[in-house]
């Protein structure tokens, strides 16, 4: 009797899920036809949508498997490069390179954009799989410093004179073909969300999980360590690809400044602010930090009240603001807004539950 | 002779100049219960830590049934048929009691992440389930199969820890101090519990223990430490009139 309604539920869950989906697909495609009135937002959700993609790849290594990594923006360069590189038109190509030339293998490879993203993961993760031996031995602290000096290691060799005929050096690469639509975009933040939903729910996801709550009760259960470890970093850095390559589509131009390692600590804040080892959390933080940047936006102009101008309205006073913001969310919801745990149907309604039965408390 | 079931011969392990265990010898047999005993700071754990392969002996053999497992891995340790509960508690805090027991499982699954991703595994995942399931119901841990780990009360994590144990199927269950801070009462309910699991499941048992009413009562065979050094073994008789254990325990009694 219990499974059928926990079965049941499960249905529902999923239905309303479907429906969220189904009802932003919708609300995309109004905004795409009136992209003449809506372009800024459309752009602030493109965004938030590829942040929260690479967020949640940030989460699966951070969150769920405890290990500290601060590789993000290397990782997102080499998928960003990858796709850009497959995917730049032919016809575009000299143009592009105009300094100095292209190299000759790389003259006509243009491939479809969906591989050309699969391809962004792949290189990704690939990397990951070499600098992961080394590195994952380090604990905490170690490790992040480890994968920071690595990120800056892909940028420095991406605009390396070396690297001219194929990154284009310090020019930087144009003429990357955008986003059809946002729906588009969509699609493709979807499909990688659901893959990683999937895999953190799954077996390897409670793997991962175990390593996290404690590697010698993990050991002694019979999970290796450094092959989970290994796994996570991998698939984490294969999504941070791809979203890499989303990035790379979404500004349609990128160079190696891109990538810097305030890149990494904006997708850190996204994380840390949704909640640490919550997959709602990450997108969540994802659009409320994007938007959130943008929304406040009006701070920076000047403010006329009443004939006086008000002397704190300036450009860059958002920020202040934004920062303000933030020490408060982290001063009064440390585990991040949602804490690691998930914003879901059955959550919210067990939560009504709980508050009535308190009132009903007391009263009684 | 072959019914040995875990033999170490001359193991003794060194950290800087200490020597925690000095050539120790111990045996099980199968089916046994056999406690281990012995002053704070013996070298009980480290034993433990030894055979399970969190620390590499120094010199000397472990054999598990019949085959050195000396330089294995704890994981691999584990998948052989050894398992373990730890002296202070080391369940996986923040998942759930089903987690705890699911994630212990696994090892006898194959899974890989595509598998597992795209849920072509799903026959499997259920089979896990319905396993972790059963078990939790023959320990009566059912009842808070949806609760947090670190919520429970104290003695069910240490059931918890022993039910994760079992979830991994093994021949040979290592308790260490499975009694600490239990009252008598609890210590007595401890005691038939640990004859239970060692009938349901075919287990051979060596436990580390400082409670020396659940140990008389429960081990048929007894070693004794004290300062990495193997005292005294024998019965529980023989352990409680020996002079060398008593004076372990208690000190030499000082002739004016």
């Amino acid at each position: 009797m219990k499974n059928i309604n926990f079965k049941s539920r499960m249905n529902i869950d999923l239905l309303i899920y479907l429906a969220i989906i189904v009802v932003s697909a919708v609300i995309l495609v109004f905004l795409d036809m009136n992209k003449f009135e809506y372009n800024y937002s459309i752009s602030i959700i493109e965004k938030s949508l590829v942040y929260a993609v690479v967020a949640l790849s940030m989460n699966i290594v951070t969150g769920f498997t405890g290990l500290f990594s601060l590789g993000q923006a290397g990782f997102m360069a080499l998928g960003a490069y990858t796709t850009a590189i497959l995917t730049i038109p032919a016809a575009a190509r000299p143009n592009v390179y105009y300094m100095n030339g292209i190299l000759p293998a790389l003259e006509n490879a243009v491939v479809p954009i969906p591989i050309a993203l699969i391809l962004g993961g792949v290189v990704a993760a690939a990397f990951a799989l070499i600098i992961g031996i080394p590195v994952l031995k380090l604990k905490s602290d170690y490790l992040a410093i480890a994968t920071l000096g690595f990120s800056e290691i892909i940028r420095a060799v991406i605009a390396s004179p070396m690297m001219d005929k194929i990154t284009n050096g310090s020019y930087g690469l144009k003429s990357i073909p955008g986003f059809k639509s946002s729906l588009e975009c969509f699609a493709f933040s979807l499909v990688c969300i659901i893959l990683m939903i999937l895999i953190i729910n799954s077996s390897t996801g409670r793997d991962f999980k175990a390593v996290r709550e404690d590697e010698i009760a993990a050991r002694s259960v019979g999970i290796n360590i450094f092959k989970t470890k290994q796994l996570s970093f991998i698939v984490s850095s294969f999504f941070t690809g791809v979203g890499g390559g989303l990035l790379a589509m979404f500004m349609r131009s990128i160079d190696s400044k891109t990538f810097q390692i305030t890149l990494t600590y904006d997708i850190l804040l996204i994380v840390v602010l949704g909640g640490i080892g919550s997959i709602t959390g990450s997108i969540v933080g994802a659009f409320f930090v994007t938007a959130g940047k943008e929304i406040l936006r009006f701070f920076d102009e000047p403010l006329v009240v009443a004939g006086v101008e008000i002397p704190l309205f300036k450009p860059g006073f958002r920020m202040v603001i934004f920062s303000i913001l933030l020490m408060v969310v982290v001063l009064f919801f440390r585990k991040g807004l949602l804490g690691g745990k998930e914003l879901s149907i059955n959550g919210l309604k067990k939560f009504s539950r709980k508050k009535d039965e308190v009132s009903v408390g007391g009263v009684a | 002779m072959t019914s040995n079931v875990l033999k170490l011969t001359d193991m003794s392990i060194q950290f800087g100049g200490l020597k925690a265990i000095d050539s120790l010898g111990l045996e099980v047999n199968k089916g046994e219960i056999v406690a281990i005993i012995g002053p704070n700071g013996a070298g009980k754990t480290t034993a433990f830590n030894c055979i399970t392969g969190i620390y590499r002996p120094t010199s000397g053999n472990i054999e598990y049934m019949g085959k050195s497992i000396i330089k294995n891995d704890p994981e691999e340790i584990t998948k052989s048929g050894i398992a373990r509960t730890f002296q202070n508690i080391r369940l996986f805090k923040n998942l759930s009691v089903f987690e705890n027991v699911l994630i212990a499982v696994h090892l006898r699954y194959n899974d890989n992440i595509f598998t597992s991703a795209l849920r072509l595994n799903h026959r499997q995942e259920k089979d896990m389930r319905e396993e972790v399931k059963r078990l939790l119901e023959s320990q009566d841990l059912y009842k808070y199969r949806n609760d947090i780990a670190s919520s429970l009360p104290y003695g069910i994590q240490r059931r918890l820890e022993i039910a994760r144990a079992l979830a991994t199927k093994p021949t040979l269950l290592l308790l260490d101090e499975p009694a600490a801070g239990m009252n008598p009462q609890e210590t007595q309910e401890l005691t038939s519990y640990i004859k239970k699991i060692r009938d349901e499941f075919g287990l051979t048992i060596l436990l580390i223990e400082h409670h020396m009413d659940l140990v008389m009562d429960i081990s048929e065979r007894i070693y004794v430490i004290d300062f990495g050094k193997l005292i005294a073994n024998g019965n529980p008789s023989e352990i409680q009139n020996n002079p060398k254990v008593i004076e372990a325990y208690l000190g030499v009694e000082e002739n004016a």
